[in-house]
């Protein structure tokens, strides 16, 4: 690719990119070498092999480079299905760097020796001080834009609840049978509950009083009953909110899970 | 020698040129302080406080009516020209994302979060979507998306997004070039690239995470290749045709309905070169043609021939409705009408707006056809243009059939491409007739392209979901979420197996964030088992035949509503609810156990019984 200034660069971009954007830690990072190395560069490479003998124009050049990357992902995907492996990290970055190469390659081999001028050049950007600020103030406002909408706020008129529910033990727990009660609180405000639970073996019906903040979740959990029946135990739970009428707020129901055996 | 002669010889101009910022900055300014308006009108609406929806379309306004201004002017570079429509394209993009961070909230776009966390899972294509069975045959935007995933780690979501906003450029990039091309203007390829911006579903459905929202890019990517190839000289036509053939194969992979698009864009296209070159030897596309629609047909046979169960139910539904309506036998879809009480109204004003924008854009139909048709009769694209600008009014009647309805507002967006250049010529033309005025005439220009903008933004999207609502709220320093997504984070959390049935936005958030295999709607039908307040004796056999185990009983009447369904519900009351017996029915399944409840939302596990 010697003597092909545009080629050389755009080939030494895509091998950094393909061995920092995988391997960064720090999302935000890897995406800053991800974006040219998935948008533009297989783009780029594939309109230089294919019009290595007719330069085109700038804008038609870059749009080509936007265009013809989304259909190397496009159609990648495809193809690394059938790899072994099939669609990952390492077979993306590998794939992507193979099409930047290989185009390159083809371009450098097409293009003829006394090329004017490589296509990659920068334009003349001559900002005054006035039009860089305006530009900047343009960007401060788009990022404050941003940053509001990924906030979560308030919502004073937004109707608060809470969710009860009644399940088998966790796959950790599953040895021991039980069941699991849990209460969510997706209330405004902080809230104090009364959970009662029916269970129809020697245990009978039994209370806990708790307070949840919104947001927190409280987990009450079940041993399997320990006399021996043919029939399944079943639970009842019932939460009402305190401070408020007696009425049931929510109620669930299942079955005690027997005690399984680890294998 | 005429502009347009000028421009013809010299390419597009701009590729030697100094590159001028000409008013961008202070344009580039108008469009951050309008998407910051926006962004303070959806934090507005999504707390839950006062009315901002003035405030949003201000910022709207503030975004687009300067670059429409700027374009009309005739000092304005090509360059300028065209970073003015690329910021337009990306800040209404913008709008549309900061309506919706930090989740996706419209129907399709949770169908095609689930395929992508799909490949990311299993990291292989064509797992099934149990929502809709044909997406995953058609995996080119989660294949794209899953590169980001994989490469970054990032969610589907932020994947996504930059996806779809990197296809948006592309597709405002190409559109110019297009148009530059067809009418050697950078005038009119800025006018009617912006244009383009006012059909229905630029502002929303086209900026959503979904398969048409990359395919549509390419299908203009293709048309611009061809604009190009028709311009070169013999020796190039080759080096053109590599970008038609590979974005033919990757909008075939992506989109279904755009790929036979594409095979009907290029056979229109092929017919015109015919019609006024008498010749079908190059550049006439007619291979490109038979190449798309050999490819689509192999793909639809081989690959995805589910797409045919799923667009054929849509398609002849269109054709019944339209012949029912046409006869008296239906009577026709009331336009802005509540379709139930989930729906919130569209106000007179709104309403006006819309209406004022279809007669400015059929207005403006016959001087810029007259227009065209004076200058480009001898070309084919501006022939096919000419026909897809009358074919859009023609679809604007499928809105009055109430199944034909999807139908025609999808076509509009690919036939608004040809309206958007006629229509420039309108423009160009109404600017010619009061040239004593230009600053009054170019601003009156402005001002009805900023109305058709707006008037058909709403006609496009419903008055109500124009902005966010509350799904993810802060209280006492904790974030608590809307009753649907709290389900399906429960069920992300707490369920390992088992299929669900559920009402239609319960069903999307069962696939993101909820990971499950999820069944909505009339196929097979457990929307009427999730609505019938009895339990009918097909009901039971049913749900166990698809191996249902878990049903999602919802009273809320937005359950079943993709658009509204996410959110909490507002003010106290709770907007009406089905009755009770909706849910109960449930519980008299023999082995049924009630294993979660959080107010409106039940879930029953049919197997309870151990």
């Amino acid at each position: 690719m010697r003597g092909h200034r545009d080629l050389s660069t755009v080939t030494v971009l895509a091998l950094v990119c393909a061995l920092a954007a995988p391997l960064l830690p720090i999302e935000a990072l890897s995406l800053l070498f991800a974006l040219p190395l998935a948008f533009f560069l297989p783009g780029y490479a594939l309109t230089a092999a294919a019009f290595a003998r007719r330069p085109i124009e700038r804008p038609q050049l870059l749009l080509l480079s936007l265009g013809l990357s989304l259909c190397v992902l496009a159609l990648g995907a495809l193809l690394l299905n059938y790899v072994p492996g099939g669609i990952g990290p390492v077979s993306w970055t590998l794939l992507l760097a193979l099409v930047v190469l290989n185009g390159c390659r083809v371009a450098a081999l097409r293009r003829p020796k006394a090329r004017p001028a490589a296509p990659l050049t920068r334009p003349r950007l001559r900002p005054t001080a006035a039009a860089a600020a305006l530009l900047i103030a343009a960007l401060l406002c788009a990022t404050a834009a941003l940053a509001l909408t990924f906030t979560t706020t308030s919502a004073k008129h937004a109707n608060g609840y809470s969710a009860l529910w009644l399940l088998p033990p966790t796959p950790k727990d599953r040895a021991e049978g039980g069941a699991r009660i849990g209460v969510n609180s997706e209330e405004q405000k902080s809230v104090n509950y009364r959970l009662q639970v029916r269970v129809a073996d020697f245990r009978g019906e039994f209370a806990r009083n708790f307070r949840l903040e919104p947001g927190e979740t409280r987990v009450l959990k079940l041993g399997a009953s320990k006399a021996a029946s043919a029939r399944p135990v079943a639970v009842t739970a019932l939460l009402f909110r305190r401070n408020k009428d007696g009425n049931v707020y929510r109620r669930v129901s299942g079955w005690l899970a027997e005690p399984k055996p680890s294998r | 020698m005429s502009e347009l002669a000028i421009q013809s010889q010299a390419g597009t101009g701009m590729n030697r040129s100094r590159v001028g910022l000409g008013h961008f900055p202070a344009i580039a300014l108008s469009c951050g302080v309008g998407l910051l308006l926006c962004a303070v009108a959806n934090g507005l609406a999504r707390s839950t406080e006062g009315d901002p929806m003035l405030l949003y379309w201000l910022g709207v306004l503030l975004i687009a009516a300067p670059i429409f201004y700027r374009l009309t002017s005739s000092e304005a570079t090509p360059t300028e020209r065209l970073t003015l429509v690329c910021l337009l394209g990306l800040s209404l993009y913008g709008v549309k994302v900061l309506r919706d961070a930090p989740l996706f909230t419209f129907s399709d776009e949770l169908v095609h979060a689930f395929n992508a966390n799909q490949i990311g899972d299993h990291h292989h294509l064509f797992e099934a979507n149990s929502i809709l069975k044909a997406t995953p045959y058609y995996p080119g935007l989660e294949g794209a998306t899953s590169s980001l995933m994989a490469i970054t780690g990032l969610s589907s979501y932020t994947a996504g997004m930059i996806v779809v906003g990197v296809a948006r450029l592309t597709l405002i990039g190409a559109l110019y070039l297009l148009f530059l091309r067809v009418g050697g203007s950078a005038r009119v390829a800025g006018l009617a690239a912006a244009i383009y911006t006012c059909n229905f579903n630029f502002l929303f459905w086209g900026g959503q995470y979904s398969y048409e929202s990359l395919a549509l890019p390419l299908l203009i990517l293709i048309m611009m290749a061809l604009a190009e190839r028709e311009a070169v000289r013999r020796e190039a036509l080759r080096a053109w045709a590599i970008p038609v053939i590979v974005a033919i194969a990757a909008v075939l992979v992506t989109h279904h309905l755009t790929s036979y698009a594409t095979v009907g864009i290029l056979l229109a296209l092929s017919l015109a070169y015919w019609y006024v070159k008498r010749s079908w030897a190059s550049p006439n596309p007619w291979w490109f043609a038979v190449f798309a629609a050999a490819l689509a047909a192999a793909w639809l046979l081989i690959v995805a021939s589910s797409t045919i169960g799923y667009l054929s139910p849509v398609l002849s539904g269109a054709v019944k409705a339209i012949f029912n309506t046409l006869s008296g036998d239906a009577p026709p879809r009331q336009l802005f009408q509540k379709g139930s009480s989930a729906v919130g109204t569209t106000p007179f004003a709104a309403r006006a707006v819309a209406v004022l924008a279809i007669v400015a854009l059929l207005a403006g139909l016959p001087f810029g056809l007259r227009e065209v048709w004076l200058r480009h009769r001898k070309q084919p694209f501006a022939l096919v243009f000419m026909v897809a600008a009358i074919a859009f009014f023609a679809t604007l009647a499928l809105r009055l059939a109430p199944a034909a309805w999807e139908t025609g507002n999808r076509a509009g967006e690919f036939l608004f491409v040809g309206l958007a250049f006629v229509l420039s010529y309108a423009g160009l033309a109404m600017l010619r007739r009061w040239p004593s005025r230009p600053r009054l005439t170019r601003g009156l220009l402005a001002a009805v392209i900023s109305l058709a903008l707006i008037g058909d933004a709403i006609s496009g999207w419903p008055w109500d979901a124009q902005l966010a609502r509350p799904l993810k709220v802060s209280a006492k320093g904790n974030t608590v979420v809307s009753p649907p997504l709290a389900m399906a984070e429960w069920a992300d959390h707490d369920i390992a197996n088992g299929r669900f049935a559920a009402p239609t936005a319960d069903a999307n958030l069962l696939l993101v964030p909820g990971n499950k295999s999820v069944i909505a709607g009339p196929y097979p039908d457990v929307e009427d088992i999730l609505e019938d307040p009895k339990l009918a004796s097909w009901q039971l056999p049913l749900l166990r035949r698809h191996k249902l185990r878990y049903v999602v009983s919802d009273l809320r009447p937005a359950a079943s509503d993709g658009i509204r369904g996410y959110y909490f519900s507002t003010g106290g009351s709770d907007e009406g609810r089905l009755p009770r017996n909706v849910t109960a029915k449930f519980a008299q399944v023999p082995g049924a156990a009630r294993v979660y409840s959080n107010g409106p939302i039940t879930v029953f596990d049919l197997k309870g019984h151990p």
